[in-house]
């Protein structure tokens, strides 16, 4: 066994020095198709990262008549915070909303208006943070049941169902694109084999004819291709932890306070794909030349 | 003539009889997983009162894909230790005869046997195990030209899993056996033609096989050279393995007095011991 691993081992570096411009196309490519799989695994965690940061910022204001009755209020608020639906209700008083309202201005640097109106503009208001966006409509429903509480209560579910949409839509595309470039490399590989079983033709006829069993025949190649795979994933991932503080960097200026780069897990994550996409291109590819070399 | 034929007919019966299942058959591969031995051929080898069979084929028929008819109800039985010659025009169905044998390509009808293996029904995993039971020889010599002498025939040990210690003791032993022991470190190419043939069987010779079956091998080299490599044959004959030739040395086969089958559109012509060899 370990003769036999040891001799296709051998035999694979052997077959790529000797073939080595196609070797390294197929390389150069490999590695081109793995940066756009790594960008794009890269670029989608980054938005889910958004989605799920917006999402958990999402919550109803429901914006209630002005001297509505505080127990009915109370009721409602237990009410709300019954449903399944809910995470959490919190009543604010209108001057808190109003208390909250000039801080956010004063943060974004905004002058405080307030003091213009002279009196107080805002409404009570119920905060209530769901544990699902989707779930909007049915507690929407549930608050405005009772009449005279809920006064009216804003829409806000817009902005994440445009989140989501463009995420989806990146994802299609992008998986697209990589499954097209993906095709094209395995088709590279599978060439690049092809060459390499037909550069040893003549030792595949004499291995075949002394009694050589089929797997001696099969895997050096079934390696070579395998070996086209590592090195096309090593590169890529050099490449990337090269341009990983640049990337950032970007990513940072682009999404202000939302968390994106590369943490442990998003770079443990990027080494599975590429180093998976890589050896199995490869592998397979090489597996497809040398069936069909093997069967004429 | 008629004795003959009824003495084919015979050992055709023998060789139903004798050729053992690859599934049943343990001595081939316990042979292979022996130590090589060159000089010692296993002493059961040729019984003196009935000799085992080495090669026998029953109404053979061979027809290509494009529809020709290659080989028609051919019936040969080859005792083991035995030297035979096969002749014949060239598309007489010579080179279809051999490549049934090393089950190259499959017989359209019949049965073939070939050192204990039924090659009509035997899978396609369990070619490798024939293969290294023959030793095939080429005209060509099929040398890979970037191997040394030495590593052309450790290739094929190399490649069928031979542990790497008992490779380089049997390499030297096919060498000294074909007198290359000289020429070991060179290249197919430093080489005469005799010395590339001789390469060659000593290839065909590590796997220590039951059957040395050569197509042409003197096809390519002058009379005194192609002497020589008849010379060796006859040794490795003399050793017990069995030998089937294919030629159109009209002069070897005359001056041999062996086994002589005549083949002709397909068709087994002539089966005698002796002298005369038409001018092919």
């Amino acid at each position: 066994m370990i003769g036999f691993l040891a001799f296709s081992i051998r035999r694979a570096f052997q077959g790529l020095w000797r073939n080595r411009v196609m070797s390294l196309a197929a390389m150069v490519t490999m590695v081109l198709m793995l940066l756009m799989l790594a960008g794009l695994v890269i670029v989608l965690s980054g938005m889910e990262a958004g989605l799920s940061y917006v999402e958990s910022k999402v919550e109803i204001r429901a914006e209630l008549y002005d001297g509505a009755d505080p127990s009915r209020v109370a009721t409602l608020e237990a009410q709300v915070a019954a449903l399944p639906e809910v995470a959490s209700v919190t009543f604010i008083s209108k001057d808190q909303a109003l208390a909250d309202l000039r801080a956010q201005e004063a943060a974004a640097g905004q002058p405080d208006l307030s003091t213009v109106v002279g009196s107080n503009p805002l409404p009570d208001q119920l905060a209530i943070k769901l544990k699902d966006p989707k779930d909007f409509g049915s507690v929407k429903a549930t608050l405005l049941a009772p009449d005279g509480v809920v006064a009216r209560i804003p829409d806000q579910a817009t902005n994440v169902d445009q989140l989501i949409s463009i995420t989806a839509l990146l994802r299609t595309v992008g998986l697209i694109i990589v499954v097209l470039v993906g095709m094209t490399v395995l088709l590279i590989v599978v060439n690049t084999i092809r060459m390499a079983l037909m550069s040893r033709a003549d030792e595949i006829e004499i291995m075949r004819l002394v009694g050589a069993s089929d797997s001696f025949v099969r895997w050096p190649f079934i390696f070579e291709g395998l070996l086209v795979g590592l090195f096309g994933a090593l590169l890529t991932l050099g490449l990337l932890s090269l341009a990983s503080g640049p990337i950032s960097q970007l990513a940072n200026a682009i999404a202000g306070q939302v968390p994106v780069g590369f943490g442990q897990q998003l770079t443990s994550e990027i080494a599975a794909v590429v180093f998976g996409a890589g050896l199995g291109l490869g592998g397979i590819g090489a597996w497809i030349s040398v069936r069909a070399y093997l069967r004429n | 003539m008629t004795g003959r034929l009824a003495a084919v007919t015979g050992r055709l019966a023998a060789a139903t009889a004798l050729a053992p299942r690859p599934g049943l058959d343990s001595s081939a591969a316990e042979w292979h997983d022996a130590e090589p031995d060159l000089t010692n051929p296993p002493s059961d080898a040729a019984p003196a009162s009935s000799p085992r069979i080495s090669i026998a084929l029953h109404d053979v028929t061979k027809v290509y894909p494009n529809g020709r008819n290659a080989l028609s109800d051919v019936d040969l039985t080859v005792p083991e230790g035995d030297f035979v010659f096969l002749v014949g025009p060239s598309g007489a169905g010579k080179s279809t005869l051999i490549k049934l044998l090393v089950r190259d390509e499959l017989a359209t009808h019949g049965e073939v046997y070939i050192a204990g293996f039924e090659v009509t029904s035997l899978r396609g995993r369990d070619i490798p195990r024939l293969r290294r039971q023959i030793g095939i020889v080429f005209q060509d010599f099929k040398l890979l030209p970037r191997k040394t002498v030495r590593e052309n025939v450790a290739f094929a040990l190399e490649v069928t899993g031979t542990p790497r210690k008992r490779i380089a003791a049997t390499v030297e032993r096919a060498l000294a056996l074909v007198g290359l022991t000289e020429q070991a470190a060179q290249r197919p190419s430093q080489l005469s033609g005799g010395e590339k043939q001789r390469t060659a069987i000593a290839r065909a010779m590590v796997h220590d096989p039951r059957v040395i079956i050569a197509d042409e091998p003197t096809g390519n080299l002058d009379p005194l050279i192609s002497w020589e490599i008849i010379q060796l044959l006859l040794r490795i004959n003399d050793m017990g393995t069995t030998v089937l030739m294919a030629t159109h040395n009209a002069e070897v086969v005359t001056a041999l007095r062996k086994r002589v089958v005549a083949l002709e559109d397909g068709h087994v012509v002539r089966d005698e011991v002796g002298g005369y060899h038409r001018d092919y």
